[in-house]
C-alpha cells in the first residue's frame, strides 16, 4: 500500500515537473494566492528626481494604490506606461495613486530622464532586491500589484495585460463608495 | 515518504525566474591550439523556445545587449569576438516597433591567440554570456550564464613555410 502511495505521488511530481508553463502568455504570478487579500508589504524607497525624498507605502493608506515594478530595459513596460499615465489622470480625483518602482541597475538620472520622457505623472522610486523579495521576488516585468484603500492587495498581474484589464483592476482597488467611506473614517 | 514527495512537489511550484535560465550553452570539445597559431573557435547558445534575447546591437540604448567575455589564462588571448546579426522582429506588445533579437541558436565566433611562449598543457577557460530575455508579454531580469571550455596548448608538428633549397646528391651530374 505504501508503495502504491509513493508511486502515485512520484507520478504526480513528474507530471508537474514536465508541464511547461507556456511563455508569451500574461499570467498571474505564482504568488497570486500568497498575496491576494493580504496586506501589501510596507516599504520605503527613495523617490527619483525628488532630492533625497522617500516614499512609504503605508503613507498612502486611504488611497487605492497601483504598485508598478518596471525597468527601462523592459519593452512591454514602455507600452503600459502611457496607459498608467492616462489612468492616473482619470482616477486621481477618486483617490488613485500609482507608484512606479524602477528595477534598473543604471544610475538614477538615466531612470529619471527616461520617466520624464515617457510623461510619467506619478512618483518613480528606485527599487531594491529587498522590496522585490517582500513582493515574492519579482519574476518578470512589468508586474502590477493593485492595493485597495485599506492596504490589501486585491489583484496581481505579471506581464503586460490589456488596458481594459488594468482599468478593471483599478476600479476593483478603488472599491465601492461604501468601502471608500469606511476607509476614510479609519 | 508522502510528506517528502509533497514537499518536493511544492518546491517545484515555487521556482521563480530568478533561478530560471532562458539560454543554454552547448558544451565544446577540447580546443587544441599551438603557440603562435591563431585558431578560430565558435560558441553555440540555444535560446529556449518562446523567448528571445536582445542582439549584441539592440535598437535602443536602454536595452541590454548580449555579450560574451572570457578570462583566459596568461599567454592566451581570445579576440575578435563576432556576434551574429540580430533578427529584426516585432512583437505582439508593439507591432509597430522592430527589435533586434536572437532566438533559437546563436553562434558567436572568436579566435584564440596563444602567445609563442604559451606553455603546453590543458587549461579550463572561464567566461560569461550576458543576456536579457523576454517573451511576448514580459521581460526577465538580466542574467550571466557561466561558460567554460577546455583548451589544450600543444607543440604539435613543426611545419616550416619557408621554401627549402633544392638538395641534390653530389653524385648526380
Amino acid at each position: 500500500m505504501s508503495v502504491v502511495v509513493v508511486v502515485i505521488t512520484g507520478l504526480l511530481f513528474l507530471g508537474k515537473s514536465f508541464t511547461p508553463r507556456p511563455p508569451g502568455v500574461a499570467q498571474a504570478s505564482n504568488n497570486e494566492d500568497q498575496f491576494n487579500g493580504k496586506p501589501a508589504p510596507d516599504f520605503e524607497l527613495p523617490q527619483l528626481g525628488a532630492k533625497g525624498k522617500t516614499l512609504k507605502l503605508s503613507e498612502l493608506k486611504g488611497k487605492a494604490v497601483v504598485v508598478n515594478f518596471w525597468a527601462t530595459w523592459c519593452e512591454p513596460c514602455k507600452i503600459e506606461m502611457p496607459w498608467l499615465v492616462d489612468l492616473q489622470k482619470k482616477y486621481s480625483g477618486e483617490g488613485l495613486q500609482i507608484i512606479g518602482i524602477a528595477m534598473d541597475d543604471t544610475d538614477d538620472q538615466t531612470i529619471s530622464e527616461f520617466a520624464h520622457k515617457m510623461g510619467v505623472n506619478y512618483p518613480v522610486l528606485k527599487g531594491s532586491e529587498k522590496v522585490a523579495d517582500l513582493y515574492g521576488g519579482i519574476d518578470g516585468l512589468p508586474t502590477l500589484f493593485f492595493v485597495d484603500r485599506s492596504g490589501k492587495i486585491v489583484e496581481h498581474e505579471l506581464g503586460l495585460r490589456s488596458l481594459s484589464v488594468i482599468e478593471a483592476n483599478i476600479k476593483k482597488s478603488l472599491g465601492s463608495s461604501e468601502s471608500a467611506r469606511a476607509a476614510a473614517t479609519q | 515518504m508522502v510528506v517528502l514527495c509533497g514537499s518536493l512537489l511544492a518546491q517545484q511550484e515555487n521556482v521563480s525566474s530568478q533561478g530560471r535560465s532562458y539560454v543554454e550553452f552547448e558544451p565544446l570539445n577540447t580546443v587544441v591550439v599551438r603557440p603562435g597559431v591563431i585558431t578560430p573557435v565558435q560558441f553555440t547558445f540555444h535560446v529556449k523556445r518562446g523567448y528571445h534575447i536582445n542582439s549584441n546591437k539592440p535598437t535602443t540604448p536602454e536595452l541590454i545587449p548580449t555579450t560574451l567575455g572570457f578570462t583566459p589564462p596568461p599567454d592566451l588571448v581570445i579576440a575578435k569576438v563576432q556576434y551574429p546579426a540580430g533578427q529584426l522582429t516585432s512583437f505582439p506588445f508593439d507591432p509597430t516597433q522592430k527589435l533586434s533579437v536572437y532566438s533559437g541558436d546563436v553562434v558567436v565566433k572568436a579566435v584564440i591567440i596563444p602567445q609563442r611562449a604559451a606553455p603546453t598543457g590543458t587549461y579550463t577557460v572561464h567566461g560569461e554570456f550576458k543576456y536579457q530575455a523576454c517573451d511576448n508579454n514580459a521581460c526577465y531580469p538580466p542574467k550571466k550564464l557561466p561558460v567554460q571550455f577546455d583548451l589544450k596548448v600543444s607543440k604539435g608538428t613543426r611545419k616550416s613555410t619557408r621554401p627549402r633549397p633544392n638538395r641534390q646528391s653530389p653524385n648526380i651530374h
